[in-house]
């Protein structure tokens, strides 16, 4: 109890002396709070990235591709593949006994990007009558749906804030000609928002194609997938790849994510680096302008446990200042920005979890910082610090 | 000059401040080298592509004729026109594609930073299923001359095999990006001949024009030429192509700029901090100065170019460290960033950095040491 005493009015000397040590202070304080915003922005980019990925993705969604192809773009599936895999086992019935399924076919639109006026791709996804009640989160906020057989698209909130010209009424072009926008919709943040749907056989029609690309199916339950997948495989007449929707789509944003994350490391760990020297350097010199003092509250009966633990507390509430300051400057400039990384469009993110993480780095930077200079405070002779006065 | 060893030896007073200030500021430079490597690589990758050549492209995706070709010859201003389509396949692993390009002859006038020689163009010609491919190709997958290249693709050919097998005739490189570009180029007319579908079939259109100033204009007057057809075309200069693509990751260029400036700022801490330190300390010394005939801008000046002096030393170290480091994070990140380097404009470019750091942040000290009154200054210590 004692020894806390002693830490607690020595580390209270130390902070009320701070205004007169500004300068060095601040050091660790600016030092920390750059680290910290810019470890944390970087984070955003692939939490916000993850977070719309995580949302799409559906474990009792399956998507079947044509056999190695990496992603929906470069698959075909041909119309007569799409009865045989509407037909496999494990896909949940509507109620009017027909299998939940969508067969999608993927064009794009050129559009301008409204942040910087930079050419852009838009995905427009055909889909089938039946592409609703797989995706059930899609839902209309705007206007009104798409009617098959005309040339209508709706689009995602995410794609119409994020480029020109997608607001409903506006035209787009596709094949034969402009194409309405008639509707917006939301799908709970999922990256559908970035894509605009349309009826599939208008679009294919348009496209003068004759397959799709990809088909997505609803299982029964998560469960049901290995079924689905062994009987599709095993079926002669078929050539295709099974994989749930969240898998797949976690290999699409495997290599983004890993290159964001690889970066934030790099960057975060290097100016901590950094900001670990400035640490240190303000922290000798404190230990060493008030090495009197020091000396005086040896002399005064402080032990050098509480001398240790005095500079370290200073150490950690100048990390945590700093810290929680860039935490917030990020979190004030960054969080719920929209991105758009090639044609994905997600929000920046700053979680409660992240700014948690930066903080605690920062922190155990500033221990590491002051640990070094509260050891040679400890240690200060005090006859020679006092005779040197 | 003759005032380095004052400098110095006001730089070593406290050597323990001086080595921590040292390693901040290397630190921050180190960082400053990658990222403007980073940035340097996407700059290269924009200059190396042009303005006076154009991709037609399918607007939709929907292919387009071979025919094309002559109206788009057609259109005042074009120079040369060069048709090809695209086979995607991949050898061994399906995780790794391999973009093939079936061109004829006119390909490479458009194409002039490719190696090729009149031999390899001879062999070529004599060989219908010939293939030159790139260094790259020749260091990824160790295909030399005279091997038979099979490909698993998605495209069926007239016996109903997808796979395609290709005669390796020569090994050229790319002069913009020697070893790290892939090309894997064959001829248009075994793929068409040999291709179950898609006859007479072009995927993009090459497009060089003589004067670049008219990019804009004359890309609007080829679309305008297929604006009704079947397949309409989107046409822009590969320059602009390329500025969009480099957005793939976003604005990497802002967020470059973004953490330099952090790091800017936190350095302007460090140093002005530590040169403040350093010359409260000095208070005595530099009175004496004074009084030895320094003229006030004198001793000014000595402070700057303490703050100067150590800026600049740990830049260069800062710099030579990133330019070692470079070629360690490479394998990291080459999938997004295939080029990244470093150039000695980039070193200037930090050098004047660590100047604009040093004089800013060594100001304030240096002012109120140009104020201190020798009077003053003896009398308080």
């Amino acid at each position: 109890m004692n020894a806390l005493r002693q830490i607690l009015a020595v580390t209270a000397i130390g902070l009320r002396a701070i205004p007169q040590r500004l300068g060095p202070s601040l050091v660790v304080v600016v030092g920390m709070a750059c680290v910290v915003a810019v470890s944390i922005s970087i984070l955003s980019m692939s939490t916000g990235f993850m977070r719309t990925i995580g949302s799409t993705g559906r474990a009792d969604r399956a998507i079947v591709l044509s056999r190695n192809s990496q992603y929906e773009g470069a698959s075909s599936i041909t119309r007569d593949n799409v009865p045989v895999i509407a037909d496999g086992p494990g896909i949940r019935k509507a109620a009017d006994g027909k299998p939940i399924v969508s067969a999608d076919y993927m064009a794009y639109v050129a559009v301008t990007k409204k942040s910087n006026g930079l050419d852009a791709y838009v995905d427009v996804r055909g889909m089938s009558p039946g592409g609703f009640a797989l995706r059930p989160e899609i839902k209309l906020i705007d206007g009104r749906l798409f009617r098959p057989a005309t040339h209508e698209v709706i689009v995602g909130k995410s794609a119409q804030t994020a480029f020109e010209g997608l607001e409903v009424g506006s035209k787009v072009t596709l094949p034969e000609g402009d194409w309405t926008v008639t509707g917006t919709f939301e799908s709970g943040g999922s990256g559908f928002e970035s894509e605009m749907l349309a009826d599939a056989e208008t679009v294919i029609s348009g496209m003068r194609a004759n397959a799709f690309n990809s088909m997505t199916v609803l299982l029964t339950t998560p469960e049901a997938f290995n079924q689905f997948k062994a009987a599709l495989v095993s079926n002669p007449a078929l050539a295709v790849d099974v994989l749930r929707e969240n898998d797949y789509l976690a290999v699409q944003a495997r290599d983004l994510n890993r290159f964001l994350t690889i970066v934030a490391y790099l960057v975060g760990g290097v100016m901590g680096l950094g900001a670990l020297f400035g640490a240190l350097n303000t922290l000798y010199s404190a230990v060493s302008t008030r090495s009197t003092e020091i000396a005086t509250l040896r002399v005064f009966g402080f032990g050098a446990g509480a001398i240790l633990f005095s500079i370290l507390a200073e150490a950690l509430l100048l990390s945590l200042l700093g810290a929680a300051l860039g935490a917030l400057l990020a979190w004030l400039a960054f969080n719920g920005n929209l991105h758009a990384a090639g044609s994905l469009v997600f929000r920046l993110t700053v979680t409660p979890l992240l700014m948690t993480q930066g903080i605690v780095f920062a922190c155990a930077l500033g221990l590491l910082g002051g640990l070094l200079p509260a050891l040679r405070a400890a240690r200060v002779p005090v006859a020679v610090a006092l005779r040197d006065s | 000059m003759k005032y380095l060893p004052l400098l110095w030896a006001g730089l070593w007073r406290k050597p323990a401040r001086t080595i921590l200030t040292l390693l901040s500021i290397v630190v921050a430079f180190v960082l400053f080298g990658i990222l403007s490597g980073i940035d340097a690589g996407f700059a290269r990758t924009l200059q190396a592509s042009r303005l006076d050549r154009l991709f037609t492209d399918s607007r939709f995706g929907a292919p387009m004729q071979i025919a094309y070709a002559e109206q788009i010859a057609r259109v005042p201003g074009v120079a040369v026109v060069a048709p090809r389509r695209g086979l995607y396949g991949y050898y061994q692993n399906p995780k790794e594609g391999v973009l093939v390009i079936a061109r004829d002859e006119r390909f490479f006038s458009l194409r002039p930073e490719i190696t090729i020689t009149p031999a390899h163009i001879a062999a070529l010609r004599q060989t219908r299923t010939g293939v030159v491919v790139s260094v790259y190709y020749h260091n990824k997958y160790g295909w030399k001359v005279g091997d038979k290249i099979p490909l698993q693709t998605q495209t069926p050919r007239v016996d109903g095999s997808q796979v395609w097998t290709f005669d390796v005739v020569g090994i050229v490189d790319d002069t913009n990006y020697p070893g790290q570009a892939g090309w894997f180029l064959c001829n248009y007319e075994y793929l068409d001949e040999a291709s179950a579908s898609g006859k007479g079939t072009i995927d993009r259109f090459l497009v060089r024009i003589k004067d670049p100033e008219r990019a804009v204009q004359i890309s609007h007057q080829i679309d305008h030429l297929f604006a009704n057809s079947a397949s309409p075309t989107r046409t822009s200069s590969e320059k602009s192509t390329v500025q969009s693509g480099l957005q793939y990751l976003g604005d990497m260029q802002l967020f470059t700029h973004a953490v330099v400036g952090a790091v800017f700022f936190m350095l302007l801490f460090v140093t002005g901090n530590t040169m403040l330190q350093s010359v409260r300390e000095r208070v005595p010394e530099i009175a004496v100065l004074k009084t030895l005939g320094f003229s006030d801008n004198a001793v000014l000046r000595l402070v700057i170019a303490e703050s100067v002096l150590l800026c600049l030393i740990a830049a260069s170290v800062g710099l030579l460290v990133a330019k070692l480091a470079i070629p360690l994070t490479r394998p990291l990140i080459q999938d997004f960033v295939a080029l990244l380097q470093t150039g000695w404009g980039d070193s200037l470019r930090g050098f004047a950095l660590a100047l604009m750091v040093a004089i800013i942040s060594s100001v304030y000290p240096a002012w109120r040491v140009r104020q201190l009154t020798i009077v003053d200054a003896l009398s308080r210590h």
